[in-house]
C-alpha cells in the first residue's frame, strides 16, 4: 500500500493553487475533483488545437492553434452571463410596460398550459389487436367527455396494452362550468380488467382537482355500442383525453 | 494638435452634462470612441511624444460619428471645421481605421457599436448581433479603454507620488483621500495587464497590494491570478466593475486640496484615470473620520451617490381590508370602513388606530395590482387576527422561546427552508435536487385524490373539502421531484397552495401542494438562480440569481414582469417590502439594492457590508431593513431616509438567516456558526429616531453599542442555521442541517 504521505506532484500543484486562492477548507477529495477536471480540459483543448491545425496543413501544432481552440471553447461550455449594458438595456425595456391586471375569479393563476408542465407528456399506441367477434363480449362502460378539461393531471393507472378508444370530444373551455357527462353502456358485463386486451376499452377522464369548486359533475347513463371500427377515430383523437380507464 | 484636444475636451464637456441616468452608458462611450481607433483613447491628452497623425485621424473620426450619431449637428460642424476634415475623408478613414484596428470588422463594425451605445435607441435584443457583442467586441470596447496612457515604468512611481501626498496632508483629510488608492490600484494593474506589460503589472501588484484595506482582500486575491489580457475577459464581475464608476464621497477641501496637487504635476496620468473610472460625489462639510467611511465602504462599487438614495420611498403599509369577525366579540375588528382589497400586517393598526387617513408613507392601494381576498383568504385572516390576540410581546426581559428543527442525514446537503406563515408546513430544498415538504403539525399531509376516485365522492355534503383528499397516501413529508440541481431557494406562498422552487438548473418551479406535483416551470434566468420568494399577497414572485438581475414574475405570465438589472455580481437574497411594492437585493457586489416594483427603477443603494450580502429582513413596519453577510455583521438600514442606522457586531461566520418578530421588537440571526442571536432592534431603531440626521450628507456616526444590543447567544450543537421564522405567536423556529464535522 503507497504510503499516504508521497502526493503525487500534480496534486502538490493542485493544493498550492487552493492556498493562493485563499481556499483553506477542503475536503480531501476536492483535488481529484480539480485534478480531473484540469486533464480533461487540457486533453480537450490540445485535441481541438490538433484538428486545427491539422486543417490548417501546418506539421506542428503551435500556439495560435492552441488559442483558437480555447476561444472556441470558451465560447461552448464556460458561457457567462450577459453584459451588464446588455442587461439594463433588456431591463429597461421590460420595465417600461405596465404591470397588467389581474383578472378577476380565474381559479388557479397559472400561464396557458403550453407553459405549464401539467399536460401529460406521452400518448399510448394503440394496438391492432383485433376483438376476436363472439357473443359474450365484455363491453365495458365508456366514458365521453363533453368538454375536455384543458388541464388533466396525473393519470389513473392502466396499462399501455389496452386499446383506446376516442369518442367525440369537445373542446377545451375554461375550467369553471364544466360538465361531464359519464356515458355507462347498460350490458354491463363482468368488469374487465385491463389484462384482457380483446376489447376496446373507455378512454379515461381525467379530472383536474382544480375544479374540485365546482360541482356541476352530472352522470348520465347512455347506451353505447361498441365495435372496432371506432379505433379509425382514436387515432385522430388529441392527446388529452387519453389513458384507460378500468371499469368498475 | 490643438485641434486634436478640442475634439476630447468636447467630448468631455457633453459628459458631464448628460443627467446622471446616462452614467451607465456614457463610460461605454467613451470606451467606444476610442474603439475606432487603435490604441488611444481620445479622452487623454496626448502624450507628450505626439501620436502619429493617422491615429488622431482616427480618433477624430471616431468622435465625429459618435457626434454625428446623437445628432450633436453644431458640434459636428464646428469640431469639423477646426479640424480640417472633409467629409468623404472622414468615412473614408473610418472604415480603414476600425478596419486596420481591430482586423475583424469592417466600419460596420463601428457603426454598429456606436448605434449600440446609442443612448436613446432602444435596442431589441434580437436585432443586434448580440451574441457576438456579447464576447468580443463589448469587451474590446470596455477593455479599450485601458489603452496605453503612459510609460509602464512611471506606473509605479506615479503611485509613489500619490502615495506620499497624501500621507503628508492634514489628518482629516487624509483619510478622505485614502479612499483613492484603492480604485486607483485597481485600475492602474488592469492596464499594464491589458497592455501586456504583465512584468511591470506583477512587480506594481507586489509592491502595493499590501496597502490596501483588508476588505478588499478577496478581490485582490482574484486579480492577483489575472496577468494577462486573455484572462479578463471571461471574468464578468471584474469587466462591470470596470465600466462603472467606482464612486467616492469626499468633502469639497480634500477635493480641492487633490485637484491642486494633481494638476500641479506635469504628468497628469492619475489624474485621466479618475476622470475617467471614478466618479467624485462632492458634498459640503465636515471630511469624515476613518471609522465613519470604513463602516460605509466595502462594496465592488465604491460608495452610493447621494442622489441615488433621495427617491421617495413609500414603505407605509397598506391598509387593512375590513372582515367582520361573527363569532368572538373580544376580537373587534375593522375599524377601516373602506373595503379595500388585499393587506394583512400588522395587529398593530387594526388593534389600535382608526385612522381613515391615508398613511403619507404608504403607497396607494391600486399603485401596483394585487389579486383580491378570496373567501379562504378572508377565513386566513380571521385566522390570523385571532392568533395574534396571543401573540407574546417580547422585549429585553422577555426573550422568546426557541424551537429548532434540525435535518438529520442532510450530509451538508440542505441548502433552503422556508415555513408557512402560520408555521403548519415545512420545505427543504436538497443539494440532490429534491424540495420535501414535512407537516410541522400532527396533522398529515393530504394529496388530492385521483380523478376516478373524485368521482365516486358526494359532491354535495358539507366537508367536500375534506373528502376530496385522499386519506390512503397520507403521509408526514412527501417528496417533489423535477429539477435537475441543487435547490437554492424555497418560498411557500401565503395561501398555502403553491410552493415555489428555486434551483441552480435555472429554472423556478412551483409546485401545486394540493396535488404535490409542478405545475410550471419559469425559465428565464440561464444561471443558477440562489433565491425566490413569493409576494406577502401571493400572485408574485421574485427571482435573483448568478445572471446578476432579479425578475419579478406572476405565476400567470411565462415571461417576468419586471427585471432588476444593476447589481455588479451575483444577486444572492430577494425579499419583498411588506406592502408589496418593493423588493430588496442582496448580493456578491455587496451592496443591498431597493426596486421599485411599478417602474423597475433603484430606489436605494446600500453600501457597507464587507462581504457577499446573504440575507435580509425586512422590520414588520416596513421602516427598517435589516441585511447580513459573509463578514458576520447585521446592518440595519432606515429605508425613508436611505441611511445605515446601526451595525450588530458578533457572528464569527456568515448569516444565513435574519428575522424580526411579529412587532418588530426583537431581531433574530443565524449563522454558520451554530449560533442564533437575538438583538433588541427597538431600541437600535429608537436611537436612531433621536439623532440628528445630517440628511443631506448623509454621515451618521454609529455608536459601537453592539454588546448592549445583544440580548442573548444561543449555541447549536454542531448544526448552522439555515432559517428562522416567527409564528404567529411569537414563538422562533429555527432550522438547519446537521453537520457532523
Amino acid at each position: 500500500m503507497a504510503s499516504p504521505k508521497t502526493v503525487p506532484k500534480d496534486a502538490q500543484v493542485m493544493m498550492q493553487i487552493l492556498k493562493d486562492m485563499g481556499i483553506t477548507e477542503y475536503e480531501p477529495r476536492v483535488i481529484n475533483q480539480m485534478l480531473e477536471f484540469t486533464y480533461r480540459y487540457v486533453t480537450t483543448i490540445i485535441e481541438d488545437a490538433k484538428i486545427y491545425s491539422t486543417h490548417a496543413k501546418k506539421s506542428n501544432v503551435d500556439a495560435d492553434d492552441v488559442r483558437l481552440a480555447i476561444q472556441c471553447r470558451v465560447d461552448q461550455s464556460f458561457t457567462s452571463p450577459p453584459p451588464r449594458d446588455f442587461l439594463l438595456d433588456i431591463a429597461r425595456q421590460k420595465n417600461q410596460t405596465p404591470l397588467p391586471l389581474i383578472k378577476p375569479y380565474t381559479g388557479p393563476r397559472l400561464p396557458p398550459d403550453r407553459y405549464c408542465l401539467t399536460t401529460p407528456n406521452y400518448r399510448l399506441k394503440s394496438l391492432q389487436k383485433k376483438v376476436s367477434s363472439s357473443a359474450g363480449r365484455i363491453t365495458v362502460p365508456r366514458l365521453s367527455v363533453g368538454a375536455v378539461s384543458s388541464r388533466p393531471s396525473t393519470p389513473t393507472l392502466g396499462t399501455p396494452s389496452v386499446q383506446t378508444v376516442g369518442t367525440k370530444v369537445g373542446t377545451p373551455v375554461s375550467l369553471t362550468g364544466q360538465r361531464f357527462t359519464v356515458q355507462i353502456p347498460s350490458s354491463q358485463a363482468a368488469s374487465v380488467k385491463s389484462a384482457t386486451p380483446t376489447t376496446p376499452t373507455v378512454q379515461n377522464v381525467l379530472i383536474n382537482p382544480s375544479l374540485i369548486g365546482s360541482k356541476n359533475i352530472l352522470i348520465t347513463t347512455n347506451m353505447v355500442s361498441q365495435n372496432s371500427s371506432s379505433d379509425s377515430s382514436s387515432l385522430k383523437r388529441k392527446h388529452e383525453d387519453e389513458d384507460d380507464y378500468d371499469a368498475l | 494638435m490643438a485641434a486634436v484636444q478640442d475634439g476630447p475636451m468636447e467630448l468631455d464637456a457633453e459628459k458631464e452634462t448628460k443627467p446622471e441616468i446616462l452614467s451607465d452608458g456614457t463610460s461605454n462611450l467613451s470606451g467606444n470612441t476610442a474603439s475606432g481607433t487603435l490604441s488611444s483613447s481620445p479622452l487623454t491628452a496626448a502624450p507628450a511624444g505626439g501620436a502619429p497623425k493617422m491615429e488622431d485621424q482616427q480618433t477624430l473620426i471616431a468622435v465625429l460619428q459618435f457626434l454625428k450619431r446623437n445628432k450633436l449637428t453644431d458640434s459636428v460642424e464646428i469640431l469639423r471645421r477646426e479640424a480640417g476634415l472633409g467629409e468623404d475623408q472622414e468615412d473614408s478613414l473610418a472604415t480603414d481605421g476600425s478596419g486596420g484596428g481591430k482586423g475583424d470588422g469592417d466600419g460596420g463594425d463601428a457603426h454598429s457599436l456606436l448605434s449600440r451605445v446609442s443612448i436613446t435607441s432602444a435596442v431589441a435584443p434580437q436585432n443586434m448581433p448580440v451574441k457576438r457583442a456579447d464576447d468580443q467586441p463589448d469587451v474590446s470596447v470596455v477593455l479599450s479603454a485601458y489603452s496605453q496612457q503612459g510609460d509602464p515604468s512611471l506606473y509605479q512611481v506615479y503611485y509613489s507620488g500619490l502615495k506620499n501626498f497624501i500621507e503628508s496632508v492634514l489628518d482629516c483629510h487624509r483619510a478622505e483621500l485614502s479612499q483613492l488608492f484603492y480604485p486607483l490600484f485597481v485600475h492602474m494593474y488592469l492596464e499594464l495587464v491589458y497592455n501586456n506589460h504583465e512584468n511591470e503589472a506583477k512587480a506594481f501588484f507586489e509592491k502595493f497590494s499590501g496597502d490596501q484595506e483588508c476588505y478588499y482582500q478577496d478581490d485582490l486575491r482574484v486579480l492577483c491570478g489575472l496577468t494577462k489580457k486573455e484572462h479578463l475577459k471571461g471574468n464578468e464581475a471584474l469587466l462591470d466593475f470596470r465600466t462603472s464608476r467606482f464612486v467616492l464621497r469626499i468633502s469639497r477641501d480634500s477635493y480641492q486640496l487633490l485637484k491642486r496637487h494633481l494638476q500641479e504635476r506635469h504628468n497628469n496620468q492619475i489624474w485621466n484615470i479618475i476622470q475617467e473610472h471614478l466618479y467624485i460625489d462632492i458634498f459640503d462639510g465636515m471630511p469624515r473620520s476613518k471609522s465613519q467611511i470604513d463602516s460605509m465602504s466595502g462594496s465592488l462599487a465604491g460608495e452610493a451617490r447621494r442622489e441615488v438614495n433621495k427617491a421617495k420611498v413609500f414603505y407605509g403599509l397598506l391598509k387593512e381590508p375590513e372582515i367582520e369577525v361573527p363569532l368572538d366579540d373580544e376580537d373587534e375588528e375593522a375599524e377601516n370602513e373602506e373595503g379595500k382589497p388585499k393587506k394583512k400586517k400588522t395587529k398593530k393598526d387594526s388593534l389600535g388606530s382608526k385612522s381613515k387617513k391615508q398613511d403619507p408613507n404608504a403607497p396607494q392601494q391600486n399603485r401596483i395590482p394585487l389579486p383580491e381576498l378570496k373567501d379562504s383568504d378572508k377565513l386566513d385572516k380571521i385566522m390570523y387576527m385571532k392568533e395574534s390576540t396571543k401573540r407574546i410581546r417580547l422585549g429585553p426581559e422577555n426573550l422568546p422561546s426557541i424551537c429548532f428543527y434540525t435535518f438529520l442525514n442532510a450530509y451538508q446537503g440542505l441548502t433552503a427552508v422556508d415555513f408557512t406563515d402560520d408555521s403548519s408546513l415545512l420545505a427543504g430544498g436538497f443539494a440532490d435536487s429534491t424540495v420535501r415538504v414535512w407537516s410541522v403539525t400532527p396533522k398529515k399531509l393530504r394529496k388530492v385524490k385521483s380523478a376516478a376516485d373524485l368521482n365516486m365522492i358526494d359532491k354535495e355534503s358539507d366537508d367536500v373539502l375534506e373528502r376530496i383528499m385522499d386519506e390512503k397516501t397520507a403521509s408526514e413529508s412527501k417528496i417533489l421531484y423535477g429539477h435537475s440541481g441543487p435547490v437554492y431557494g424555497v418560498s411557500f406562498s401565503p395561501d398555502r397552495n403553491y410552493l415555489l422552487s428555486s434551483s441552480e438548473d435555472g429554472t423556478v418551479r412551483l409546485w401545486s401542494l394540493l396535488t404535490f406535483t409542478c405545475l410550471v416551470g419559469y425559465k428565464g434566468h440561464n444561471y443558477p438562480v440562489w433565491d425566490t420568494q413569493f409576494s406577502p399577497f401571493g400572485y408574485y414572485f421574485v427571482s435573483g440569481g448568478h445572471d446578476r438581475v432579479a425578475r419579478l414574475w406572476a405565476t400567470d405570465h411565462y415571461q417576468p414582469l419586471r427585471i432588476f438589472a444593476g447589481h455588479l455580481a451575483d444577486v444572492t437574497c430577494t425579499r419583498f417590502h411588506p406592502n408589496s411594492n418593493y423588493v430588496a437585493t442582496g448580493s456578491t457586489d455587496r451592496t443591498v439594492r431597493l426596486w421599485d416594483v411599478l417602474n423597475g427603477n433603484c430606489v436605494r443603494i446600500f453600501t457597507g457590508h464587507k462581504g457577499p450580502v446573504h440575507s435580509l429582513a425586512f422590520s414588520p413596519n416596513g421602516k427598517f431593513l435589516a441585511s447580513g453577510s459573509t463578514d458576520g455583521r447585521v446592518l440595519l438600514w432606515d429605508i425613508g431616509h436611505g441611511l445605515m442606522i446601526g451595525e450588530l457586531k458578533g457572528h464569527t461566520d456568515t448569516i444565513y438567516a435574519l428575522k424580526f418578530s411579529r412587532d418588530g421588537e426583537i431581531l433574530a440571526s443565524g449563522s454558520m456558526d451554530n449560533t442564533v442571536r437575538l438583538w433588541d432592534s427597538m431600541k437600535a431603531f429608537d436611537e436612531v429616531e433621536t439623532d440628528d440626521f445630517t440628511a443631506t450628507t448623509g454621515h451618521i456616526h454609529l455608536p459601537d453599542n453592539s454588546q448592549e444590543l445583544l440580548l442573548g447567544t444561543y449555541h447549536s450543537k454542531s448544526t448552522p442555521v439555515t432559517h428562522l421564522h416567527f409564528t404567529r405567536r411569537n414563538l422562533l423556529l429555527a432550522a438547519g442541517g446537521y453537520n457532523s464535522q
